[in-house]
């Protein structure tokens, strides 16, 4: 397992956000790497530093120290440009909130990020179409997301944060405003995929109940790592 | 992105909010509008009144004067006119002869029954005659035909029946009835003057009653323009070789010497354009000859016009101006609303010069729509008003039945007026937008998981 590259590596990260006069330091030299294939939960309460995590770990924000290496590339060094392209290939993303865009479609919704690598419409559609089949949204293609269930808003997003076939997919609470049950529809969705493609997620949480779908669970407390343990019988 | 996906995503969120886009929309016709008419007014402007100067007079022809007769004053001989014609500008140069010292009388019809004696004569080089103005009504230029006038207009009047006792021997062009139009009719003057030739005896002053004869067949009948002279009205031209020699065997029959030694006594010069008039008119000042033409009058009258049209396209453009606000505003609410949905954009992979580029374009758009319509509805707002300005002067046309041209309209749009329209109503458009834009592309991926 150390032989391996990691997917992610982050290194010595520090966020300290200014306040007034006041510091907060929200990351405390965190260092973690996170393998291919790997399910990997960041846990913690609110106000523990998951948030200002996941936002270093997708390059939506630069950290005061340190650095975050995704695939060999530092991506805190890059400019704005090369993330979005970077982002393009390379990541994905499952919002609390869906973050569906109230113009489009199901189907433009889903195609968009090929739309923003310069894919042609006819056959981005095609393949948003073939996701939103897979997510069981066939009969939901040219809906708009007033017109869908909170439910199925996420199951766009999921297919949406996958259609790029990305190498890691953050996902931000992705049942926070769902039902228990949709909850377990909408999670067991995201492992499937998880599964087929091998590919890294990186589950940002608050509930307890979320945990048991990750094989390792990162656990922060005041911007520092107190706990990180992998599910046992998981094949490293 | 590809640009059709730009424009695709461009129009949907225009489309968004409707009656938004609309009166942003409405502000860019308004705008476009007020300077397309306020510029099309100045245009209509100028061009009546480049109309009402050519009426004058050709705007390009020059008259080139000869100094005073002193001892050291040019001399407007062949040299000089042959110089004029090498300067810069110049189209065409010809002398223009005519000799006032040196009685004339014109006679017509059989047996010198008719008679002219105050006939205004010039001679000029027929080759030019027409780049010069001169226009026939009947007849053709034959610039190689020897022993030929053209007669102005009202020449046939200005003879005398000798046959008819005085007080009656003219025919009054002026005593004619008037037609169903009111307009006057011309009676027929005695004789046909294309169809009769003329007889031009040139006395000598002298006691011995020697003349020199010269019969002149007329080809052609000038259209009268005082511009040009009496020449075109009450007199007639003729090649200026046949007659200058005319006037040397006049010379010689007087024992004069003849007067053309020391020069013509006038020339004119057509230039090529009305942009050369001034250049080509220093020139020959410097060359020592005094000269006259419409450019004196044209020049302070085109300047007021453009300060005029200076001043009504300011106007328009105040309105263009706030319309512009009105796009800023528009471009800057939306934004502040969608900051969300750029940040997903963004996190999506979206790049941030698309990000700029998607509400440039919807500011580029609501610009285009509102200046193409603007331009539609001032074309209809141009046409009303110049009908309305044709209903309230046509009662005054018709006392000026004489002028045949149809009055010059109000309100001209040339298509590079429209055209310029558009363009600059989306250079408004993008330039409103850029601001807004600049915000856009401000706003970080992170607004994406902002939870609120």
């Amino acid at each position: 397992m150390e032989q391996k590259r990691p997917m992610i590596h982050v290194q010595d990260v520090r966020k300290v956000y200014r306040m007034g006069d006041e510091e907060v330091v929200a990351l405390n030299r965190i260092n973690l790497k996170i393998y291919k294939g790997e399910v990997c939960c960041i846990f913690g309460t609110s106000g523990s530093g998951k948030s200002t995590l996941l936002n270093q770990l997708a390059g939506m924000e630069k950290p005061t120290s340190g650095r975050v290496v995704i695939r060999g590339v530092n991506i805190s060094a890059m400019s704005e440009e090369e993330l979005a392209a970077f982002r393009q290939k390379y990541i994905g993303f499952i919002f609390q909130s869906y973050n569906l865009l109230p113009s489009m479609t199901a189907v433009e919704n889903v195609a968009m990020p090929l739309m923003f690598c310069g894919m042609e419409k006819r056959r981005r559609e095609e393949i948003a179409k073939v996701l939103l089949k897979r997510v069981g949204l066939s009969h939901r293609l040219y809906h708009y997301p007033g017109q869908m269930s909170g439910g199925q808003q996420q199951r766009a997003g999921i297919a949406r944060a996958f259609v790029t076939r990305p190498q890691v997919v953050f996902a931000d609470e992705p049942t926070g405003n769902l039902d228990s049950r949709t909850t377990e529809e909408i999670m067991k969705m995201i492992m499937g995929f998880a599964r087929k493609y091998n590919e890294t997620i990186i589950l940002v949480t608050h509930d307890p109940g979320m945990v048991r779908f990750a094989d390792r669970i990162v656990t922060l407390k005041d911007g520092n790592i107190v706990g990180d343990e992998r599910k046992e019988g998981y094949c490293e | 992105m590809r640009t059709g996906d730009l424009i695709a995503v461009c129009i949907q969120n225009l489309l968004r909010h409707k009656a938004r886009t609309f009166l942003t929309v409405l502000g860019v016709v308004v705008g476009c509008c007020s300077v397309v008419i306020m510029i099309s007014i100045g245009i209509g402007m100028r061009r009546a009144q480049e109309k009402t100067l050519a009426q004058m007079g050709d705007l390009t022809v020059i008259q080139v004067h000869a100094a005073g007769k002193g001892a050291r004053s040019a001399v407007l001989n062949k040299k000089a006119i042959s110089r004029m014609k090498e300067l810069e500008g110049t189209e065409a140069v010809t002398p223009r002869l005519v000799q006032e010292n040196v009685p004339i009388t014109v006679y017509g019809g059989r047996d010198k029954r008719y008679r002219a004696s105050y006939a205004t004569i010039v001679g000029i080089d027929l080759r030019v005659a027409e780049i010069m103005g001169y226009s026939l009504t009947e007849g053709k230029w034959q610039p190689g035909r020897k022993n030929c006038i053209y007669a102005g207009q009202n020449l046939a009047y200005m003879f005398e029946d000798t046959k008819r006792p005085e007080g009656n021997n003219m025919v009054d062009m002026y005593s004619g009835d008037l037609d169903e139009n009111g307009s006057p009719v011309m009676p027929p003057p005695f004789f046909d003057i294309m169809k009769t030739p003329v007889t031009l005896e040139l006395d000598s002053g002298k006691e011995d009653g020697k003349k020199v004869v010269q019969t002149m067949e007329t080809v052609g009948k000038l259209k009268e323009d005082y511009a040009k002279g009496d020449e075109t009205y009450m007199g007639m031209i003729m090649d200026i070789d046949t007659y200058q020699s005319l006037l040397e065997q006049q010379a010689r029959l007087a024992g004069k010497k003849q007067e053309q030694q020391k020069g013509y006594q006038g020339a004119l010069v057509k230039v090529k354009d009305i942009g050369s008039v001034a250049g080509v008119e220093k020139e020959i000042k410097k060359m020592g000859f005094r000269t006259s033409s419409m450019e004196s009058i044209r020049k302070p009258m085109e300047q007021e016009a453009r300060q005029k049209q200076l001043m009504l396209g300011g106007l328009g453009a105040i309105s263009l101006f706030v319309a512009a606000l009105g796009i800023t505003n528009t471009m800057i609410m939306s934004i502040s609303e969608r900051t969300r949905e750029i940040g997903v954009m963004k996190s999506l992979g979206c790049y941030v010069r698309d990000v700029r580029k998607i509400f440039l374009l919807e500011a580029a758009c609501i610009g285009l729509i509102g200046g193409v319509v603007g331009v539609i509805v001032s074309y209809g707002i141009s046409l009303l008003m110049n009908l309305a300005a044709l209903q309230s002067s046509s009662a005054f046309s018709d006392v000026m039945m004489e002028t045949e041209s149809v009055p010059s309209a109000l309100s001209v749009i040339p298509w590079w007026l429209a055209l310029f329209a558009v363009l600059f109503s989306v250079a408004v458009g993008v330039g409103a937008g850029y601001y807004p834009a600049g915000k856009a592309v401000g706003i970080p991926a992170l607004e994406a998981i902002k939870h609120d």
